[in-house]
């Protein structure tokens, strides 16, 4: 199998491992972070001093993460804006990826477009259920 | 050959491009929250 039959075959890998690579990579870094700012947070009180803001905000968020909140894009992700453009980014891309099915649908491996298209339709509903009945913050 | 794969596959252009970009602004929040952290910290005093 040469390397352009491999890629032809497998191309549509790179998503998948590309996302799991991710999330691997994002669950140990928001672990070091959370105790990091926990430190910090526990530092400051010892002394008695206030933590500052930011520190505070950085703490809420990383709990939020924790609760499987989405949390796309990093700042103010949880907020309604946030949360709104999930919803707008899930939907281009489901709309995309649809319409890239239609172009291609009498290949026999538009199959993949389709799988795409529907995960992210499913990710944009719920992003527009949490804007619609998530915490007003 | 090349020119093959890339005529088939020229659309993988888009989402290569999101995914480069998603690892972009990974590094660029862990770089905004180390700063927040070594904010925290000099203030602390050094620890």
């Amino acid at each position: 199998m040469s390397f352009t039959q491999f890629f032809a075959a497998y191309w549509w890998l790179m998503f998948p491992v590309f996302g799991m690579f991710m999330a691997l990579i994002s669950m140990f870094q928001s672990e070091r972070r959370t105790a990091k700012t926990m430190d910090l947070i526990k530092s400051y009180v010892d002394q008695g001093k206030e933590p500052p803001p930011e520190l505070l905000k950085l703490a809420a968020r990383q709990s939020d993460d924790w609760d499987m909140d989405m949390n796309m894009s990093g700042v103010g992700s949880n907020s309604r804006s946030g949360r709104a453009w999930s919803f707008v980014v899930f939907l281009a891309l489901a709309a995309g990826f649809g319409a890239g099915y239609y172009f291609v649908r009498e290949q026999d491996w538009s199959f993949a477009f389709v799988i795409v298209a529907v995960t992210m339709g499913v990710m944009a509903l719920g992003s527009l259920l949490l804007l619609i009945f998530g915490r007003k913050s | 050959m090349v020119e093959d794969v890339f005529r088939d596959f020229w659309w993988l252009i888009f989402p290569l491009f999101g995914m480069v970009m998603a690892v972009l602004g990974m590094v660029q929040e862990n770089r905004r929250i180390d700063a927040i952290h070594a904010r925290a910290r000099r203030d602390l005093g050094g620890r």
